[in-house]
C-alpha cells in the first residue's frame, strides 16, 4: 500500500514537472497538475485534448448550416419559379 | 467615409459617392450580370401577355422560362454580391476598390442567396396584392445590406440579422419611396434617351424611320418591358450602395464607431 502512494505521488505533470500529478487526462493518458487539469462533463482533460473536442461539435455544426443554408435555399428557389408561374398564369388569366 | 449620424438623407448622400467610387469596373460587372437576369423577366412577361387567357395550356412553356429565369437570378445575385463587397469597401476606404472586392466569402454569399430567395419568392406569392415589388425589394435591399455579416453558414443567422437591422423601419420605407420616385425618374429619362438616340440615328442615309418609330412607341409592349428593364438596371447600383450604408452606418450607432469617428474629426480640425 505504502508502495503504490509513494510511486503516485513521485509521477509529476507532464507540463509542469516541478509539479506533482493531480489527475490523468482521460484522452491521452498525460499526467496533469491542478492547473493543467479541466473537468469536462465529470472528466479529467489535458487544455490541448479539451480544445479538440470542443471545436468538433463546431465543425459538425459547420457542416449542418451548410447542408441546411443550401437545401433551404434551393427549396425556396423551386418555390419561386412555382409561384412566378401561378402568378402569373392567374393575372393572364384575369385579362 | 461614415460622415453623418444614421438618416435617409445621409444615406442617400453618402450612398451617392460610394456608387461614384465603384462606377468602374463593379457597376459594370453588376449590370452586365443582371442583364441576363432582366431579359428573362421580360421574356416570361410578354409570353404571359401573348398568351392571356390561355397561358394555363403552356405550363411547360411558362416553368422553362422561370426555370431560366432562376438560374440568371443565381449570376445576377453574385454580381450583386460583388458589387455590395466593392460598395463596403468604396465606403471603408473612401477610395475605388480594387480585385480584393471579388473575393466574396462564400458563408456571406450563401446567406445571401438564401435570403435573397425568401425575398423573390415573397416577391411572386405577394405579387396580385400590390404589395410584392414593394415587400421583395426591401427584403432584397436589407439581404444584400446585411450580407457580409453572415459569418456562419446557417438558415437562422441571416434571419435573424434581417429582423436586427429592419428595425430601422421608418428609414428602410423612407429609402423604398424615394427609389420608386428614382424609378419613375429613371424610366422617363431611360425612355428619352432611346428616342434621342434614334432620332439622331434617323438622320442617317438609309435609316427606316418610320419602322422604328412603330417599334419604338408605348403602344409596343416589349418596348414597355424593355424600358422598365433598364430603368431598373439603372437605379440597382444606388439601391445597393443605399442598403449597404444603411446596415454600416446602423452598425457604427450600435457599436458607437459613429461617435468615435466623429470625435477624432473634432481633434483633428
Amino acid at each position: 500500500m505504502n508502495e503504490a502512494m509513494n510511486r503516485a505521488a513521485a509521477r509529476r505533470c507532464a507540463v509542469h514537472q516541478q509539479r506533482p500529478a493531480f489527475a490523468v487526462c482521460m484522452q491521452c493518458a498525460k499526467t496533469l497538475c491542478q492547473e493543467c487539469a479541466t473537468q469536462w462533463d465529470g472528466i479529467w482533460y489535458c487544455a490541448a485534448c479539451l480544445s479538440t473536442r470542443r471545436a468538433a461539435p463546431a465543425a459538425k455544426s459547420r457542416v449542418g448550416g451548410w447542408i441546411a443554408v443550401i437545401a433551404a435555399s434551393l427549396l425556396i428557389l423551386f418555390l419561386s419559379t412555382r409561384f412566378m408561374v401561378w402568378t402569373g398564369v392567374l393575372l393572364a388569366g384575369l385579362r | 467615409m461614415i460622415r453623418a449620424p444614421l438618416s435617409t438623407t445621409s444615406v442617400l448622400d453618402e450612398s451617392a459617392a460610394v456608387v461614384r467610387a465603384t462606377v468602374s469596373p463593379w457597376a459594370a460587372l453588376l449590370l452586365a450580370t443582371s442583364i441576363p437576369y432582366r431579359f428573362m423577366q421580360i421574356v416570361f412577361a410578354d409570353r404571359l401577355l401573348e398568351l392571356g387567357s390561355s397561358a394555363s395550356q403552356y405550363g411547360n412553356l411558362l416553368r422553362t422560362t422561370a426555370d431560366i429565369t432562376c438560374a440568371a437570378f443565381l449570376l445576377s445575385l453574385i454580381g450583386r454580391a460583388v458589387y455590395a463587397r466593392a460598395c463596403r469597401l468604396a465606403s471603408q476606404s473612401g477610395a475605388a476598390p480594387g480585385p480584393e472586392a471579388l473575393r466574396v466569402p462564400l458563408t456571406a454569399l450563401a446567406g445571401y442567396v438564401f435570403v435573397a430567395s425568401i425575398a423573390e419568392a415573397v416577391t411572386y406569392l405577394l405579387f396580385i396584392t400590390g404589395l410584392g415589388i414593394a415587400v421583395g425589394a426591401i427584403l432584397s435591399g436589407m439581404a444584400i445590406g446585411t450580407m457580409e455579416l453572415n459569418t456562419e453558414p446557417g438558415i437562422r443567422g441571416p434571419l435573424r440579422r434581417l429582423a436586427r437591422y429592419g428595425g430601422n423601419s421608418r428609414i428602410v420605407v423612407a429609402l423604398a419611396l424615394v427609389f420608386f420616385c428614382a424609378f419613375v425618374v429613371a424610366l422617363l429619362n431611360v425612355a428619352t434617351l432611346v428616342s434621342v438616340i434614334f432620332s439622331l440615328a434617323s438622320t442617317v442615309g438609309g435609316w427606316d424611320a418610320a419602322r422604328w418609330h412603330m417599334l419604338l412607341s408605348i403602344h409596343n409592349r416589349r418596348y414597355v418591358l424593355m424600358i422598365i428593364a433598364g430603368a431598373l438596371l439603372v437605379i440597382e447600383p444606388f439601391w445597393i450602395a443605399a442598403n449597404v450604408l444603411l446596415v454600416r452606418k446602423a452598425g457604427a450607432a450600435e457599436t458607437g464607431d459613429d461617435l468615435r469617428v466623429w470625435f477624432e474629426e473634432l481633434q483633428r480640425s
